[in-house]
């Protein structure tokens, strides 16, 4: 009996083993089964799903100038279909959404493959990996911040690069621009993707490499057919990270665009504050729904529950 | 017979330490040489050193004639069979013994019906033809093992060496694999090096045994030659199968072991000095103490400890003087089992020409 219970406890059962102990109908092992799922599933239910039915919900309400009514109505559902500042804000949301994984991916791969495959010692892989993580000692906001004195018309950026005699008059698109909110995010976020890829790239038995050169493969084959494929999880794994904390933001878009790019977050803050719960809801829903088709999809191009 | 691989002084340093110590030995076109030492002895760094992985401090390596210093692992055509296997995990079985056909730097095959004809070729070689499809994670260590095999068979190597091939699998498997490799290796024509730390496994494959020991080759012999007659008294302890008095030779007539002496036959060519007897396992007779010994035999009283039952033998251990741990092994298709009451004194006896002198 206690082997029957664990082999279903492990996942492992068949559905023979399983009817089986269906048919026992075993009381004192369902109730503590029941008992053990209670706390996370109320906590879901109360958070998570009530919350989110009621963004819904709200979203079909009818807005008035300050007061909000439960009458069901799609206006606030047109309004943002029709307009082309609400609109747009979702095709900005995506564009850089789309840039900052690129820029992510591209800065952070390398740098994954340094610390995950070329430092051999495993302490000093994780002092390196602790290292990319001392940014988050200081808070998020200060970070986001310090970009303006690095980017500015008189930052640090255009200082030296005139010095140097480079440039002659100060670059002034570096700051307050989308160019600036994509720097920003990628130097937050990327850290994000290194991580996850490091962890599966130092996972690779260097034998594999070793065979792999034997049997006479370039380094670059080496790297497009084992190392590359091998490290894909810890890719789709990161980017659900980056794109998840991307499509989100707010705070970075609005200090380093000085408010001139506004992404579906922006408009989120800016409808509560002016208590336009409704449209706010209708950009929530919005929202929710474009990461879930992102995350979806990124979890189509590997089995993540086989790779790990 | 010619030599294929020739191995030329070979030194290896790790630090201070003496991996290979000036070591040389030529490998023939077409047999089976097992390498046989224990873990530490350098057997994995030599393996290492002739697939190019590594470079000798000193030393040469010779292919067909031809210094390999300086061409890298994969222009050798020298096959590395890793004791992991080291399949690609996220491959298939086919797809894995095609690696090197497509994707190597020099001549890549590129028409897929030649792959597929290979590849088939080569795992119906190693018995594995309707698995071709199957990924790694869906096939069982002996397949595995196989599937490793295929991968470096498949471009045509010169010779292939195996370090610990049979090490990752369980004892049942690995005797089916033993026959399997040779049969493999007999249908190629190709030279097999293996490498191992097991005494049996190292006598059961090689058309040759080398025996290396701290860096050094101290036997390189048939396997019938190393079993019956090892070269040295170190050579006789890796074999695991000898019971060895430690001593000293005296005269070059008796061996003195603690208060028990032996005598040395002439053609045992024992000198004078510090050295060692050995007596085979299966060269000894249990009697009992009151027993008469009878002529022409040696021996040494003991106590009875215990047995082990191994199906067609069975081991029984004794401790004789100084707690020195005695075996006796009798071949159940020879010889009776007996049984010996525990703590009890026996007699083992044994003609003095069966025995070995090391001085």
């Amino acid at each position: 009996m206690a082997e029957v219970r664990h082999r279903i406890q492990d996942g492992t059962g068949t559905s023979t083993v399983a009817r089986v102990a269906a048919e026992r109908k075993d009381p004192h092992a369902r109730r503590i089964t029941a008992l053990l799922i209670a706390p996370g599933t109320i906590w879901m239910i109360l958070f998570l799903v009530v919350p989110m039915l009621m963004m819904v919900y709200v979203s079909f309400w009818t807005q008035k100038t300050f007061t909000i009514e439960p009458t069901l109505t799609l206006n606030s559902w047109i309004a943002f279909f029709s307009s082309e500042t609400y609109f747009g804000a979702l095709l900005r949301t995506i564009r850089i959404w789309l840039i900052v994984l690129a820029a992510t991916f591209f800065l952070g791969y390398p740098t994954a493959l340094f610390i995950g495959l070329f430092i051999k010692n495993k302490t000093l892989q994780t002092i390196v990996l602790v290292l990319c993580v001392v940014p988050f000692w200081t808070s998020f906001l200060i970070r986001v911040l310090a970009w303006r004195p690095m980017l500015g018309k008189e930052g640090a950026v255009n200082i030296v690069l005139q010095k140097i005699g480079l440039i002659s008059q100060p670059i002034e698109v570096l700051l307050f621009t989308e160019f600036s909110v994509v720097i920003g995010m990628t130097q937050i976020y990327v850290v994000f993707m290194v991580g996850p890829i490091a962890f599966m790239l130092s996972r690779i038995d260097p034998s594999l490499i070793e065979a792999a050169r034997d049997l006479g493969a370039s380094t670059w084959r080496i790297f497009r057919t084992i190392i590359f494929p091998l490290s894909l999880p810890g890719v789709v794994v990161g980017a659900i990270f980056v794109s998840v904390m991307v499509l989100g933001e707010f705070a970075t878009s609005a200090a380093l665009s000085g408010r001139k790019v506004n992404l579906l977050g922006n408009i989120i803050v800016t409808q509560v504050g002016s208590l336009k719960w409704a449209f706010a809801a209708v950009v929530g829903v919005i929202l929710t729904v474009v990461i879930a088709f992102i995350v979806a999809a990124l979890l189509k191009i590997v089995d993540l529950r086989k790779e790990l | 017979m010619t030599a294929i691989l020739e191995i030329r002084n070979v030194t290896k340093l790790y630090g201070n330490e003496l991996a290979l110590d000036g070591l040389s030995v030529g490998l023939q076109a077409n047999e089976y040489i097992s390498l046989l030492g224990p873990s530490g002895s350098g057997k994995s760094t030599l393996l290492r050193i002739i697939a190019g992985f590594e470079k000798p401090d000193a030393g040469d390596i010779f292919l067909e004639g031809k210094s390999v210093a300086g061409v890298p692992a994969h222009k050798r055509g020298i096959g590395f069979v890793s004791q992991s296997f080291a399949l690609f995990p996220h491959m298939s079985v086919f797809d894995n013994v095609a690696f090197g056909l497509r994707h190597r730097e020099e001549e890549p095959v590129r028409d897929e019906g030649e792959i597929t004809r290979r590849v088939n070729d080569m795992l119906d070689l190693v018995g594995l033809v309707d698995l071709g499809d199957r990924r790694i994670s869906q096939i069982s260590g002996g397949q595995k093992q196989r599937v490793a095999l295929a991968r470096t068979l498949v471009a045509d190597p010169k010779i292939i060496l195996l370090d610990e091939p049979l090490g990752a699998l369980d004892a049942n498997l690995r005797s089916r694999m033993r026959a399997e490799l040779r049969r493999i290796r007999q249908q190629l024509g190709i030279t097999f090096m293996h490498v191992t730390g097991n005494e049996q496994e190292a006598l059961a494959m090689g058309d040759r045994v080398a025996v290396l020991d701290s860096g050094r080759l101290i036997q390189v012999a048939d396997p019938d030659t190393v079993y019956n007659r090892p070269a040295s008294a170190r050579v006789a302890r890796f074999l695991d199968c000898y019971n060895m008095f430690e001593g000293r030779c005296e005269d070059g007539e008796r061996f003195i072991a603690g208060d028990t002496s032996f005598p040395c036959l002439a053609n045992q060519n024992a000198q004078a000095g510090p050295g060692f007897y050995c007596v085979r396992f299966d060269k000894i007779r249990v009697a009992p103490a009151s027993e008469a010994p009878q002529p022409g035999e040696v021996g040494v009283r003991a106590t009875f400890i215990t047995s082990e039952y191994s199906g067609p033998s069975v081991m029984y251990f004794f401790e004789g003087q100084g707690n020195k741990v005695l075996e006796v092994e009798y071949h159940l298709s020879h010889r009776q089992p007996e049984e010996f009451s525990l703590g009890g004194e026996y007699a083992l006896l044994w003609s003095p020409g069966d025995a070995l002198v090391y001085a």
